[in-house]
């Protein structure tokens, strides 16, 4: 049997506040973080709830003692750092100091919050000005670096980018660094910050709400985006023990599949979100009956919700466990969702509550199971963590008490 | 100790040839305009004649160029599909970006938008060869492609059965990409013809390129073209821990760089980015011939994949044509061949590749 991988630390960013304590405190008592953006600038502001981070640019360069303004910091860049500092803060900093620790990242549009805004300078004639520092910006990687930088780490280094699932990915890819031998530890996770490329992208697709999302519920329109940044950090259980770390939660499978339907649809009846869960429990060696909840992909577009919801009940059959989609909540994070959700998931571990899915009023006829829709106190052993995204790029991850 | 991957099939878009090309560097193509593009294939044989006529440039070179890697390889549906890009569909991200900004955020079509998306490809590999397994795309500079075969070598040593995985890259040039680039010195003013990039190394800057490359890879030793048993990426690394990491890998593989018979250098022209070449010259013996790639495909975040392919081809002729050598060694046969690589934003890849014939 394959040595256990842990998480023994994680670390957090969202519209629902900055680290662990802030998103316990806002999970516990359904304070949804959606709302009309400040920061974000799009004639669509006052048109659109978001999952935008309060903290300004300059705000949260002042908080990781950057220089502000045009100082070529990206908002994805600044929330990636604003997140990494609450895991680094309590790392044994040897312990992450060489390529003995991989750093796995993940985004789906690098910094584009910032490009958008300077590319008309970009293509222009004029051959120097503040978005000089922005142009090589715009790739998924430079967050990645700039985590490597700040922090002062040499790690084996990569970036993921598979829409919704992309940081989902960025743990599996974590733990299986990990299994083959090749890093001792991996940092994992994904950021994104919300952007007018993505906003105007999704809502082209017509399938952003405005009012706050609804996930299966029969009312639901769409999703609200979101942004954020979380990481979490591996390693295999006899090292951590070793080290005397405290286990917040056990890694305890994973699958990636594709869904070979459409480019952005989900099979209807939710055949690839079904097989991902289910390899995912095999790869845990548990079957569906140990799973205790499950924290839904959820994003409560029309196509999302009845497909996954149908895998779920597929999967469980007459016993389906409690489920909920956190979305309600930070919004739809992309590229962060599957680490802040994998973080919700290892926090409902530790807390034993299972975290409601606010909105829910109106069931749908596609289906007949229901979301929770209080913070639910129970016996909770496993949890399990989908993460669907376009291209059919899914993946499930599965997390168990320690 | 992670086994070998093996190569069952290598395919290419690039600026010299694409995959339906016979030959290897025959009628080499060039230009002074700083910008070397590559010529298209007829995509038709390649892609679901509905889906074609709203694809993009780059949708279009990625997916035609998996699928002939495929056909290469006589399996008509990989059990994983995995891929590296620097930049995705260049094309369809301008164009999203440019309509929302002139548009004022009103009225926009979602196509370029989705196929912007960096894994759009990847899903349509996925769609036309019905694989539901493994997916992974990376979008990590110029170490994109080298972690979709890093990837690929770490699942198929996972299997305990058969498996035959695609693994490639795609990267394009557009001209406000290279207007864009310029203002931070990516290219040499004036652009020199291609062919004579290395004369004019005393200068900085290099010239643009773009391509695709696809790859079978498979843990079945009786299918391949060539092993890849070991490769690495470093970032923000000074020559000499290139150096070191070039030496600490061949080790690993019991060999020294006098077992290397072919070294294929990555540089592109730029005085800046020379040290390291430099640098590894001073290791190399009268054994190894010394080659360069970037004059006929242009510097891009994955031009690693063009590479690769050279790599291969040279395996199966055993012919190292005078356009891509530096210097020729006294090596018999083409066994061993290392690919060094740097990438502008200071990113090196190290990949081994061995004949097995």
């Amino acid at each position: 049997m394959a040595e256990r991988i842990v998480i023994t630390a994680t670390s957090i960013i969202s519209a629902l506040g900055r680290g662990i304590a802030q998103h316990s405190d806002a999970l516990i008592n359904k304070k949804a973080g959606l709302r009309y953006p400040i920061h974000l600038r799009t004639k669509h502001a006052s048109e659109f709830v978001l999952g935008e981070v309060t903290f300004s640019n300059d705000q949260l360069a002042e908080l990781l003692g950057l220089p502000g303004g045009q100082s070529g910091y990206t908002r994805t860049t600044l929330l990636a750092l604003a997140a990494m500092q609450e895991l680094m803060a309590g790392a044994d900093k040897s312990m992450v100091a060489d390529d003995s620790v991989a750093l796995v990242n993940a985004n789906t549009v690098g910094g584009m919050c910032s490009v958008e805004d300077m590319y008309l300078d970009f293509i222009s004639d004029k051959p120097q000005g503040d978005f000089i520092r922005y142009i090589d910006t715009l790739d998924c990687a430079e967050s990645t670096l700039h985590i490597a930088r700040y922090f002062h780490l040499k790690p084996f280094m990569t970036t993921i980018s598979t829409a919704c699932s992309s940081s989902a990915n960025a743990i599996m890819l974590g733990a299986r660094l990990i299994r083959n031998g090749v890093v001792k530890r991996a940092i994992c996770g994904g950021c994104d910050a919300l952007s007018r490329f993505t906003l105007n992208g999704f809502h082209s697709l017509k399938n952003v709400d405005k009012v706050p999302c609804r996930p299966f519920d029969a009312t639901r329109f769409g999703l609200n985006l979101g942004e954020g940044a979380g990481y979490l950090l591996l390693e295999k259980e006899t090292d951590a023990l070793a080290r005397g770390a405290e286990i917040l939660a056990v890694l305890s499978g994973y699958s990636n599949t594709n869904d070979a339907y459409h480019p952005t649809a989900p099979s209807p009846e939710g055949d690839g979100a079904l097989m991902t869960m289910q390899l995912a429990l095999h790869n845990a060696g548990l079957s569906a009956g140990d799973i205790d909840y499950t924290n839904a992909h959820g994003t409560a577009t029309i196509n999302n919700d009845p497909a996954e919801g149908k895998a779920i009940q597929r999967l469980f059959t007459s016993k389906t466990p409690v489920f909920s989609s956190t979305k309600p909540y930070t919004g739809h994070t992309l590229a962060a969702a599957g680490a802040i959700e994998a973080i919700f998931s290892i926090m409902a571990l530790q807390q034993q509550s299972a975290w409601p899915n606010l909105n829910f009023t109106t069931p749908m006829n596609e289906l007949t199971i229901q979301p929770i829709t209080e913070v639910k106190k129970m016996d909770i052993r496993h949890v399990l963590s989908n993460s669907f995204g376009f291209g059919g790029s899914n993946v499930s991850l599965i997390f168990s008490r320690a | 100790m992670m086994q070998p991957a093996y190569i069952s099939s290598a395919s290419i878009i690039s600026p010299q040839q694409h995959f339906e090309d016979v030959g290897f560097l025959e009628g080499i193509k060039t230009t002074s305009d700083g910008i070397l593009f590559v010529t298209e294939p007829d995509y038709k044989k390649y892609i679901n004649p509905v889906a074609i006529r709203r694809m993009s440039k780059m949708l279009k070179m990625g997916i035609s160029t998996g699928m002939n890697a495929l056909q290469h390889a006589g399996v008509d549906k990989p059990d994983a599909i995995i891929t590296g890009t620097g930049r995705g569909s260049m094309i369809d991200t301008e164009q999203f970006l440019l309509n929302m900004i002139e548009m004022n955020e009103e009225a926009l079509t979602p196509t370029s938008f989705i196929q912007s998306t960096y894994n759009s490809i990847n899903g349509w590999l996925a769609l036309q060869t019905k694989c539901n397994g493994y997916n992974q795309t990376y979008v990590n500079r110029g170490a994109s492609l080298e972690m979709a075969l890093f990837d690929a070598q770490m699942l198929l040593h996972e299997s305990g059965k058969e498996m035959n995985i695609l693994a490639g890259c795609f990267d394009e040039i557009t001209p406000d990409y290279v207007k864009v680039k310029s203002k931070v010195g990516y290219w040499k003013h004036p652009s020199p013809l291609s062919t004579d990039l290395f004369r004019h190394d005393d200068t900085p800057g290099t010239i643009a390129g773009e391509g695709t490359a696809f790859f079978t890879l498979t843990n079945n030793k009786n299918r391949a073209i060539c092993a890849m048993p070991a490769l690495k990426t470093l970032q923000d690394e000074q020559p000499a821990g290139v150096i070191d990491a070039i030496n600490t890998l061949l080790t690993g593989q019991g060999l020294s760089m006098a077992d290397i018979d072919v070294l294929l250098c990555g540089m592109n022209g730029d005085v800046r980015q020379q040290a390291v070449y430099d640098e590894l010259f001073k290791t190399t013996t009268e054994r190894t011939s010394v080659t360069a790639f970037k004059h006929l495909c242009g510097e891009y975040d994955t031009s690693s994949g063009f590479a690769i392919w050279a790599a291969t081809q040279l395996f199966t002729s055993q012919n190292l044509p005078d356009i891509i050598t530096i210097k020729r060694g006294t090596h018999e046969g083409i066994k061993n061949i290392l690919l060094v690589n740097h990438y502008i934003l200071n990113s090196h890849s190290i990949i081994l590749l061995q004949n097995i014939q």
